[in-house]
């Protein structure tokens, strides 16, 4: 109790709540700090503040809360199915808050802006809308602030000035930014907490101590997950028994098959984004309407069908553990979706920037398609990998059984659909509403097909760190991927002439130099101009914020060696401790 | 929505906040879900402390943990008196070690507690025997069970007495990232 009174009232909550003790006690030491508090220091205002203080935190707490989504229904998935397969869904609503609030900003900055000054478009007169466009993104919408086509490059004149170009690049740019560091601390916390290095699955402690889910509620649920612990313990008592050792020529044969599929899995992948390249650049003239639905329906087929292909060559080979199989698996698939997304986004920087006259647009239009196709052919492989395996494993081969839900495949579509809609939002600013709706719909499409057609998963374990590989990979090629296509059409691409709000400009960066040339009129901005020519604009900023970056991590790293060194010889100690005082 | 509740005074509601990691509308929700188990025996009005507690079949009905294999444990840890019947405050610090915000290292000493059938503060052998039959429904042989105990405790106990103490499975739940998600009850 004495060291609690020496900390501050927040942390001398936490502290009481952490305590492993009874509630009775910890009401006692509560009671005995803030009278003791009260007596000692007699500062009665100081303890109504804090208190009152403490409320207010509490009742903002209470509020968020009632904004949560879909808390009973996350509550009935993880108590029928475990955690593991809960982390899909929650992963799922974490990047529906990605899109919602893209949508909030973009919707009120750029968008709302444009609606007020001029709120009727400036539709050519033989064009109406038709049910189509819903499918192909082109014709009436074209038109429509759904698209880069739409806004205005001109100062707004109303209540205030409102730069239409300065508002387009910032509001992308703080939010592209913005996920960046969301992604990159919740990446850091998860790495924090979960990524651990050893592998304890195969460990039996870690089997019979800490891996039952408290939280799986169904009674047939229980059953099934102690039929499986019971299979995995079992399996691990015979493995301690035969060890198996391989000869050389098994080793070899294993390594064959295993280059075989490597080299088979990645000539797929370049075979798939050359076929598209071609696929478009043979059909591109073809503007008609139902025409331009030919690539995106083969993109969404390729990224069906293929990883099927992937899973049957899974089947043949032979890995060591479970997770170097899924490891396997996740990197064949990513390899797939990035040389896909390349090949397209060559095509879009390369080919069509230099070809059209609206060329943003149409990229938009491109993104667009590729969505609403992909929604499509995700409901598809709903159907088919759900409901079709059911049917096949329930009555036509009962050997298959009942479909588990294949996390890391569904999980690889979101990132992958996740994507898709950080590329277009440069493109085409309304794209996150259409992906909310996507989502939206998604989450509950797959609800109903877990419930109906999937059994709980057989082997538990390793969730936490397929998460914090889910998140990691999010950032690291796909949002790395499409910040640096947006930078890249920002920076070297120039802006086309007839519409969109960077015309005549140079670049789209540019904007921001007019900028300054425009404050430095103004003598209260100045240090606003002198940041932007002195840090932003010279390189020696840049490469002493590297050099000294990369001396903290160096120091981080040698402090992390020799905590490592200290807790081998820790662990020595408590043995020689026990041998000397058994 | 507002303070017009009648349960609770003021500061008990304050103490139920401090103490554990509810917010103010699941500490309601929570004397709710209490009441309903049984609404003869517990009064609308908690403001002069009435000394009322659920016993434990009342408890393991609830369909949060009526087929948990440790519920019975679960409700002996938490209960003042060590048999499972809960008055209000043990329901509500069970549920708020069992929630989602409790940090591992609480979670960890009340996971030992559970194991820990014999109330020793050491998980021994026969403690691991009895976690074992509630996890495998008696389908184990008596060998395979001596074996999957004496290799639990090999892999885990590290001073080495034979039994684990409370370090030796924190040190274990450290390497298992897991288990704060695993360790875990909706309500």
């Amino acid at each position: 109790v004495k060291e609690f009174v020496a900390l501050s009232t927040r942390d001398r909550i936490r502290a009481i709540r952490d305590l492993a003790m009874s509630f009775e006690e910890k009401k006692h030491i509560r009671w005995v700090l803030t009278d003791k508090q009260l007596n000692l220091y007699c500062y009665t205002c100081n303890k109504l503040h804090s208190q009152s203080l403490r409320r207010c935190g509490y009742s903002i707490r209470s509020a968020r809360q009632t904004l949560e989504l879909w808390q009973g229904i996350m509550k009935e998935i993880g108590g029928k199915f475990g955690t593991s397969v809960l982390s899909y869904f929650l992963f799922l609503k974490w990047l529906l808050m990605f899109n919602i609030f893209s949508f909030l900003i973009n919707f009120g900055f750029i968008t709302i802006p444009l609606l007020v000054y001029d709120p009727s478009p400036n539709i050519p007169p033989n064009v109406s809308f038709r049910g189509l466009e819903i499918l192909t993104g082109a014709g009436y919408f074209n038109y429509t602030v759904m698209y880069y086509g739409g806004y205005s490059n001109e100062t707004l004149i109303g209540l205030v000035d409102y730069n239409m170009q300065l508002a387009y690049f910032f509001t992308i740019a703080v939010y592209m930014v913005l996920c960046g560091i969301a992604l990159i601390f919740s990446m850091a916390s998860s790495f924090k907490e979960n990524y651990v290095l050893a592998d304890t699955v195969s460990n039996s402690a870690w089997q019979l101590l800490c891996s039952w889910d408290f939280s799986i509620t169904n009674e047939r649920a229980v059953r099934q997950r102690k039929n499986n612990l019971r299979v995995q313990l079992k399996e691990s008592l015979s493995e301690r028994a035969q060890r198996e050792l391989l000869t050389l020529s098994e080793k070899l044969k294993h390594f064959g098959v295993h280059l075989g599929s490597w080299l088979l899995s990645t000539g797929l992948a370049v075979g798939c984004g050359a076929s598209i390249y071609y696929l478009y650049a043979a059909n591109w003239s073809l503007l008609q309407e139902a025409e331009t639905l030919l690539v995106p329906f083969v993109v969404s087929l390729m990224n069906l069908v293929v990883p099927l292909f992937y899973s049957l060559f899974n089947k043949f080979e032979h890995y060591s553990s479970l997770g170097r199989q899924i490891y396997a698996l996740v990197v064949r698939n990513v390899l797939l979706k990035m040389s896909i997304l390349a090949v397209l986004c060559y095509y879009w920087m390369n080919v069509v920037a230099e070809k059209f006259s609206c060329w943003e647009s149409m990229v938009g239009q491109a993104l667009y398609r590729l969505v609403i196709v992909d929604f499509l052919f995700l409901m598809l492989g709903s159907f088919f990998g759900e409901f079709l395996s059911n049917v096949i494993g329930t009555r036509l081969l009962p050997r298959l059984g009942v479909p588990e839900f294949d996390v890391a495949r569904n999980v690889l579509e979101l990132i992958y659909a996740q994507t898709l809609a950080w590329i277009g939002i440069y493109f085409s600013p309304l794209l996150p509403a259409i992906q909310i709706l996507k989502f939206f719909i998604l989450f509950y499409l797959k609800k109903v097909s877990l419930t109906q057609n999937c059994q709980p998963p057989r082997r538990t374990g390793r969730a936490a760190q397929m998460q914090t590989i889910f998140i990691a990979l999010l950032f690291f090629p796909f949002f790395v991927g499409a910040l640096s296509i947006v930078a890249y059409t920002a920076w070297r691409l120039t802006p086309s002439e007839q519409c969109g709000p960077f015309r005549g400009l140079n670049n789209t960066f540019s904007v921001v130099g007019v900028w300054i040339d425009d404050l430095q009129e103004i003598p209260a901005s100045q240090w606003v101009v002198w940041i932007y020519q002195n840090v932003i604009r010279s390189e020696i900023f840049y490469f002493l914020i590297t050099l000294i970056i990369i001396v903290i991590i160096y120091i981080f790293w040698q402090v992390t060696q020799g905590r490592k060194q200290l807790i081998g010889q820790l662990r020595q100690q408590i043995v020689n401790v026990s041998v000397l005082h058994p | 929505m507002g303070n017009k509740q009648t349960i609770f005074t003021a500061q008990q509601l304050d103490a139920y906040q401090d103490c554990t990691y509810f917010t103010r509308k699941e500490i309601l929700r929570l004397f709710d879900r209490y009441r309903d188990l049984a609404p003869q025996l517990v009064p609308l009005d908690y403001t002069n402390h009435p000394d009322v507690k659920l016993p434990y079949e009342l408890i393991g009905s609830m369909p949060e943990l009526k087929d948990n294999p440790f519920r019975q444990r679960i409700a002996e840890v938490f209960s003042e008196d060590g048999e499972g019947n809960m008055t209000l405050d043990d329901f509500l610090d069970m549920f708020s070690v069992l929630s989602e915000m409790a940090p591992r290292d609480l979670k960890a000493s009340y996971a030992f507690k559970i194991y820990d059938f014999n109330n020793d503060d050491f998980i021994c052998k026969s403690d691991l025997e009895k976690t074992l039959n509630r996890l495998t429904r008696n389908e184990l042989t008596e060998d395979e069970v001596r074996m999957v105990c004496e290799k639990v405790i090999d892999e885990a106990d590290l001073d080495n007495d034979g039994r684990l103490s409370l370090e030796d499975f924190q040190h274990m739940i450290v390497r298992a990232p897991d288990f704060l998600s695993t360790f875990h009850i909706r309500i």
